[in-house]
Formats: C-alpha cells, structure tokens, sequence
C-alpha cells in the first residue's frame, strides 16, 4: 500500500521510528504520516502473531495501537509532534 | 423431571458446582439448578487470585489445603482453569501499613501460612517490577492466580462427566419440603431431591428464607479492571498490607486489577456501576505497586457481588432443623477457597467424616426465632 | 480529585447530531458541554481537515465548517480531543469522566445526549487482517480529511453508498481503481430508486459519483464479493467471486485483482457503548444497525435524562442526524413548537434514510458464509471454528463466549466483531439475535492509558478504605 499526499506536507519534525531518525509532517495523524512513510505494517497481533496495520482510521478498531513514547497511543489519534519515540518493533 | 435425585444443587457457582461433583463421583444422583449459566457470577468474574495473605486466618487451613486443589486442578476438575502457582508479596509503603502488615502477617502464620516478612531489597528480587517505597513485604511461596473466567467451562465439562443433571437457565423460584426430600420450583418445573444444598452466594439469604430461615447476607460490590495484553511487567501476586489491592500479570500479558473497592449494585440488578474516584484509586495503587503498569492501557473495568455473613466466616453446614439441607457458601476469598469447603461439606453428605470442621450456621441465626419448625 | 463541572447538558460526540444538539440548546441558552474524541468537531461525515491538508473544497466541507463556526460562537464548552472512558448515573443526573491533552476532566448533567454515531461494520474473510486492507470509512478519513490516498491500485469492495463515494474520490485524486467490488445485484440500487429519487439533491451527488467512477472506465461487479486476500506482510491480491441476493457466496468464476490495497466495508452498526454501560433498555434491528436504544418521541431512552440522537440511536444518515440534534437542542433548551417543527422534517427525510440503510444493513446469509479458518475477532484472533466449538461446549449467551473463548475482550472491546459474533452465534443455536443478546457494556468506553488515567498523585492521597477484617 503506497500512500502519497495530495497537497504539501506540513513542516517535518525530528522522530524516531524504532530508534532511528525519521522526519514526519507535524501535525499529520501519526497512523497517516507512518503509511505515507511506506510502513504499512505497524504491530503483529499478539496471539498469532500475524502482520496488522492501521485499519479503521478513526479511533475504533485498535490495531494502530503502538509505543510512543513509553505509552500504547493509537497512531491515528495522536498528531505528530517533535521528539516523539515511536516503536513499531516489539509493540504488541 | 419427576425422578427424585439423591441431591439438588441450587446454585452454579463454585461451590455448588463442587457439591454436586464430589457426590456424583461419590455415587448419588445429582441435579444442578442454575438461573444462568455456571460460575458466570462471583465464581467467574473474580480475581482468580489464590493466595494466603488475604485470607482471614480462620480460613487459612482451608485455603492451604484448597490451594493445593487448585495446583492439581488437572487431575480432579480435568483443566487446569490457568492456574498458576508463584510467589505472592504484600507490601507496606507506609508506617502504618508496616504495623499492620507485621500483626496480620504473624496471624497468618501463626495458623499456617508459610509468610516471611522480608525487606525492601528482598521483595525487589521476588518481584523485580516493584516500584519504589516498599519498606517491609510479606513474602509467602503459597500464592498464585487462575484464570477465573475459564472456571464455568470447567466445571461444565467434569459434570456433564460426571453425570450431573445440569439444569442451566433455570431459575429456581422456591423450594417447598415434602415427603422424603425437597421439591425446587422453577419455572419449567418441579425439580425433586432426597437432599438439598443452597449454594446461591449472595443469593442464599433468599433461598434460605423460602425454607422459612433468616440469614442475613451483605452484598459486597467488587471493582475490577483488566489491561490490554502488555510485555511481562510482573511474575507475581502483589497485594498490600490492608487487602486493598490484588494484582497479577497473567501468561497472555493482560493485568487484572482487583482487591475490593467498592461499585454500585445490589442483589437485585448486580453490579450495576463502577465509581471512577474508587476505579482511579485503585488503579493508582496497582501503578504505585508496579510502575510499567502505566505504559498499558485499562481494556475492561467490571463488579462481581461477593457474599458475606455477619462475621465474615463461611457458611457451610446443615441447615438446622431441617434435615438433609445444607447450605454452601459465602466464604470469604471464596475462589481460593471454595472447592474445598464445598468438598468437606460433600463428605459429610456422603456420610464421610470431613478431615476439617465444617462452618455450622447455627452462630449466625437468632437464638430461635429464625430457625424453622422441624 | 477535584468536584465535576456543572452543565445543564453534556453531549457526547460532536458530529451532524450532536454538535447541532449543543449549538442548538446553548444559543437557547443552556449550560452545554459537548465531548468529542477527535480534535475537531464535525463527526465522520464533515471530518475537518487536518495536517496540513487545506480541504478538497466541496459540499461536506463547506457544510462542516459551517458546524464547526456554529459551535464555536455558541456558548457550548467544547472538550475536543477528549476522550469519555467513564459515564455513570447520579442521582441528580450524569457523570462524565474524560482524559484529555490536560489530563482528567469531571462534568455533570441532569440530562446526557448520546450522539456517538456508527462504527463501520467489515464482514471477516480470509486475509481481512491483512496490512493494506482497510475500511470504506477509513478511505474517506484519508481522502477527506488527510488528503492522502492510500494505495497506487486499489480494490473497493462491499456495498452501500460509501463504495461509490469513495471509488469516485480515489478517481478524481488520480489512483488506480482496480475494481469496484459491490454485493448487492444491481436490482437492489434500482429497487431503492424511487426513495432515493425523493431526495433529488442527494440523489444527484450519487448519480455523479457513479458516472465518475464508469467515465475512468474501472470494472465494476454487482453481485460480487471478497473470497480471499493474498499476500504476507502486505496486500498483493484481491480474489472476488459472485454472491447471491443475501451475500453468500455463489458458483461463479473467480477473478483477481493485482492490488496494493483493499478498501472494504459492509456497513454501518451504531455505537451504543453508553447507552449499553448505563444499562438502558435496547432492542435489535437490523435495519438501523443491529442493536438500538429504545427512544420516545423526545429521543429520551428507558432512563430518564438519557437521550440519544443521530446514527447512534440507529443508523440514518447525516440528514436525519443533523435533525434529530435540531430538534432534542431545541427540546431540551423547553422550545416545543421548533422541535416540532424539525421533528415534522425528519418525517419527510424518512423514506430516503430507510433505502440507504437497507444498503448498509448486515446481511446474515454472507455472515454465515464465513469459513471456519478465519479470524472473525481481530484483537485476540478467534476464528469462526472456535465461536462454533465453544458454542458446541454449552456457550449460550455472548457474555458467556466471550469468557469461553476471549473473543471480544481485547482492546476494540468488541467493536470490530460484536456484530458478526452475535450473528454467527444465533445461526449456531438456531435461535434468535435477540436470544444472544449484546455485549454487557464495561467501562472505560474506550481502552485509557493506566499513565493518564491516574493523573498526579501522591500516595498519602489515596483513598484506601477500611481493611477486610483478618
């Protein structure tokens, strides 16, 4: 699934994806700004272990729910902001 | 359903569904009565907590020897309920709670349980996720947790094994006392019994007035509240010295959360409301006990009505002045304890002498005025 | 902990219902907060945009705005971006507890308006938990709101008005449609004509976004639905063959799909979370979205002060939805003869709302339908044949399978499979939805961060009550 925008990006902030540097729109959904970024995939469900990515899009389905920051925050309601960490790997 | 079973079984919960299995492994004819489905009350939507150091002492030779059943649940209920044995600590953060963790730890252990107060570094190395503040922890190697809400699939299984008439969705509407036994009214039908147990936790102080005894019962409302599956934080069973608090990560990574703050609800509508202040409280408590906790989330809060007689001891015995009744339950920390009491209780029916004294309710009627005619 | 936040009402959901509700009640001068999970007001249907995407400037928007500005210069206390996970009876009213940006917030009410509208219903086949697949709905969040397509060849597939809203969007955004993959036979559109043609406006916009979709020459299959979805980490393939008039699947050739993406739904089910956890009395329709709270004329349900409004009171559209707000904002705030007045016009919106709900109306024969193998609740991946085992091992009742199987108990709290377990389960039996019964409703209404919702706190501070005697 490779997402584009169909207007200019806001202005990029510093983040990191799983430890590594990564500029993302501020402001963007997380859970949009991640799928634009190519990753599709964001968690593995924890009983089978299958691949999950955001789904829904608005705040129901839960499986955007990842690490930021030390806290589960589902990607599509948190606005991107500067700093944050973000933890795709060893999410559950 | 005209035949007379050597036994009816008003109640499907733990206790009644012990009753009923001892004696159709002892050898009498067994029908269980249950207005829902079985352990889908107290029995199911408890902690699952089974441990030492919140049980009242009078209890803790029972909840010893019950704790053992639940460790080998495989081998007498058939699964195992996702019983896990491990080491349970209960903290004091405050002087206070110090004080009065050090008199109820040595009361404990003084009727049996294996509890070692140990210090703030020692408790750390039981229980690395501990936060800070601990100052002195009962230490007791008999603790451990099931999987409550696996206890109604349970136990349906090793009835219907067993040959028990199981008689779910079935509300018993009164019992009357005829000639050679009981006759349980529901709505679709009479169910007849040579003998009759009332097992109906907070529901038995109704079921007992049909036989015309008054036993007060206080309703307690518990709060509980589960996490979504998180990385392992904890390996053990925290509480804290006043028994507010219980708290164990489960193998799938989901937290339960409990230890007795109180909802809304009554014996009629159940728990009907969670109080946030109460729900927040006790949340904070289990945070201030493991910190890692705050990284999860809080996936489902719930209440469970738990039973009570007036001295918060069980009631377990027959009913007096009338004979071939028994009454089963309202034993306080029921889950840890429940399948033994109902066992010794299931003994005595079979005509067995029960290795541990039973809890007659004698003690808790009005010298005369609340018993029944025989 | 400080005391609530006094309110005459508190709404919860700013979307056509209840934003319009709020304005209505506080330009009438009542004491209105409304709460609302997403940072602007405006619901699913006029969702603002956001991150820096201007808007696509078209009739949703404008409409939107217009809301958004409405509410903003009516007194009404907005908590955007607020999250209700607590809502308790009083006995003066209601208490809402909510975690915002700032932490926890109390309000209370003697009256509480339920307008928390729909969620998207995604009937479960093989592959649906894939990366890649995504709802109906969701598209239009991405389109609409975000500005962004989600894929370069994309799959639409499922049934109702949103496949050609959003077949049309990713058209006219310049992405590839593979196919437009709709359930119902073309009869059932036109079977609905001469309800949607009442709505001439409304009818029209459908018209264009159908002609948009045929004019870029995108296959379109009546009659079809998902079989499978290949790939691994990501989608690759949509398979899609014929069903029959109730969804099932029927004899017919497959086809497949090269595609990066699938966007599927199958509907709408109301939220009704709180009206559930408040315990008021519901019954099962599934026209209007499966389970529903009984409401009187003045929307009030079986509790006093509760009312609920819009989709979340059972599915019918924005039309009827900005209405309802219009007529219990003006109810609450004692104006009859205005609420009477929009009253009398959601009487005539009537026959158009019903034939877009029978659109989006589950469909029990295609729920049926779903292979054993396939995980049907997505947080704890219990799959058809375990509903079906713990059914076989006594499960009677849903609360009961949840405890048989964990099926509903991770963190969408059986958002995304209430419906299609409770239809699965009643086929099962042989017995009725209504038998089966819904989902006892457990707070937090939606899953809270244990971090927040303890906000700061010394330990001294807490409440510990009298210990259990020893």
């Amino acid at each position: 699934m490779s997402a584009r925008r169909l207007h200019a990006a806001s202005p990029r902030v510093a983040v990191t994806i799983d430890g590594a540097p990564a500029m993302l729109p501020v402001g963007e959904s997380l859970a949009t700004a991640l799928l634009c970024e190519g990753h599709v995939l964001l968690r593995h469900s924890p009983r089978d272990g299958t691949p999950r990515g955001a789904f829904c899009f608005m705040g129901a389905c839960q499986e955007c729910a990842i690490l930021v920051d030390g806290i589960v925050r589902q990607a599509c309601l948190t606005p991107v902001a500067a700093g944050m960490a973000i933890a795709l790997k060893g999410a559950s | 359903m005209s035949a007379r079973q050597d036994l009816v079984v008003v109640g499907g919960g733990i206790h009644g569904c012990t009753v009923a299995l001892m004696a159709a492994r002892g050898g009498l004819s067994v029908a269980l009565i249950e207005r829902g489905a079985l352990c889908r009350e107290a029995s199911g939507v408890n902690a699952g907590t089974l441990t030492m150091q919140m049980t009242r002492v009078a209890l803790i030779p029972y909840a010893l020897r019950a704790h053992a059943m639940w460790a080998d649940a495989r081998s007498w209920l058939g699964h195992d309920v996702g019983v896990v044995v491990c080491d349970g600590l209960s903290l004091a953060f405050t002087e206070r709670e110090e004080e009065l963790l050090s008199y109820r730890a040595g009361k404990r252990r003084e009727a049996g349980a294996p509890i070692d107060l140990i210090g703030a570094n020692a408790a750390r190395e039981v229980e690395p996720g501990l936060g800070e503040g601990v100052r002195l922890a009962g230490h007791c190697k008999v603790d451990g947790y099931a999987n409550a809400y696996l206890t109604g699939l349970a136990f349906h299984r090793a009835l219907t094994d067993a040959g028990v008439t199981l008689m779910e969705h079935r509300a018993a509407t009164g019992i009357d006392r005829e000639e050679g036994g009981f006759a349980v009214q529901t709505a679709q039908g009479v169910v007849r019994g040579t003998r009759l147990v009332i097992a109906g936790g907070v529901w038995i102080e109704p079921m007992m007035a049909w036989l015309g005894v008054s036993l007060p019962i206080k309703v307690l409302i518990n709060q509980l509240a589960v996490t979504e599956r998180q990385r392992p934080v904890m390996r053990t069973v925290i509480g804290i010295a006043s028994g507010l608090l219980s708290l164990k990560q489960y193998p799938h990574g989901t937290t339960v959360i409990g230890g007795g703050w109180q909802g809304v609800g009554d014996r009629e509508r159940g728990g009907v409301a969670l109080m946030p202040e109460r729900l927040i409280g006790n949340v904070r408590l289990a945070c201030h006990a493991i910190p890692a906790l705050k990284e999860a989330r809080l996936a489902r809060a719930w209440a469970g009505l738990e039973a009570e007689t007036a001295d918060a001891l069980p009631a377990v015995g027959p009913i007096p002045g009338i004979p071939d009744a028994y009454v089963c339950g309202s034993v306080h920390s029921g889950y840890t304890s429940g399948p033994y009491l109902a066992r010794l209780l299931a003994d005595l029916i079979l005509e067995r002498e029960p290795a541990l004294p039973l809890f007659p309710i004698d003690r808790l009627l009005p010298p005369q005025a609340g018993r029944a005619a025989s | 902990m400080t005391a609530p936040l006094p309110f005459d009402i508190i709404v919860l959901g700013a979307g056509p219902a209840g934003a319009t509700c709020a304005a209505t009640a506080a330009e009438a001068g009542r004491r209105v907060a409304v709460v609302d999970e997403q940072p602007q007001a405006g619901g699913q249907v006029w969702r603002a945009p956001m991150g820096g995407f201007p808007g696509k400037g078209d009739a949703d928007q404008a409409s939107g705005d217009a809301l958004r500005q409405r509410l903003v210069t009516s007194s009404a206390t907005r908590l955007l971006g607020h999250r209700v996970w607590s809502v308790v009876r009083t006995e003066t009213g209601y208490r809402v507890d909510t975690l915002g940006p700032d932490g926890p917030t109390a309000l209370e009410a003697p009256s509480l308006v339920v307008a928390t509208g729909a969620h998207e219903r995604v009937v479960p086949f093989p592959g649906w938990t894939m990366p890649g697949v995504i709802g109906l709905a969701a598209a239009t969040v991405l389109l609409k709101s975000h500005g962004v397509v989600p894929g370069r060849r994309l799959v639409v597939a499922g049934c109702g008005p949103l496949l050609a809203v959003v077949a049309a969007g990713l058209v006219k955004a310049g992405a590839e449609v593979a196919a437009v993959v709709d359930i119902a036979p073309r009869s059932a559109w036109l079977a609905r004509l001469p309800a949607i043609l009442g709505q001439p406006r409304l009818a029209a916009r459908g018209l264009s976004w159908a002609l948009a979709v045929a004019k870029a020459g995108v296959p379109m299959l009546s009659g079809h639905g998902v079989r499978r979805v290949e790939g691994g980490a990501a989608v690759a393939r949509v398979v899609v063959g014929p069903v029959d008039a109730e969804g099932a699947p029927a004899d017919g050739p497959e086809r497949v799909f090269e595609a990066d993406g699938l966007i599927v739904g199958h509907g709408l089910t109301t939220a009704s979370e709180v009206t559930r956890l408040l315990r008021a009395e519901h019954r099962f329709d599934r026209l209007r979205g499966g389970w529903i709270p009984v409401i009187d004329g003045a929307f009030q349900t079986s509790l006093a002060g509760l009312y609920a409004i819009g989709d979340g009171a059972g599915i019918r559209g924005q039309a009827m939805a900005s209405l309802s707000g219009e007529a219990l904002g003006w109810h609450l705030a004692g104006r009859r003869a205005e609420a009477e007045a929009a009253r009398g016009r959601m009487a005539a919106a009537t026959p158009f709302s019903d034939a877009m709900a029978g659109l989006m109306a589950e469909r029990p024969a295609q729920v049926r339908a779903i292979a054993p193998d396939t995980v049907v609740c997505r947080c704890e991946d219990v799959t058809r044949a375990e509903i079906d085992a713990a059914v076989a091992a006594g499960a009677t009742q849903i609360d009961q399978l949840k405890h048989f199987t964990r099926c509903g108990m991770g963190p969408c709290q059986g958002r995304s499979c209430a419906d299609t377990v409770q239809e699965l389960m009643a086929a099962r039996l042989g017995t009725t939805r209504e038998a089966v019964g819904q989902w006892t409703g457990r707070p937090p209404l939606r899953p809270v961060p244990l971090g927040e919702v303890i906000g700061a706190f010394s330990y001294d501070d807490i409440p510990i009550p009298t210990p259990a005697p020893l």
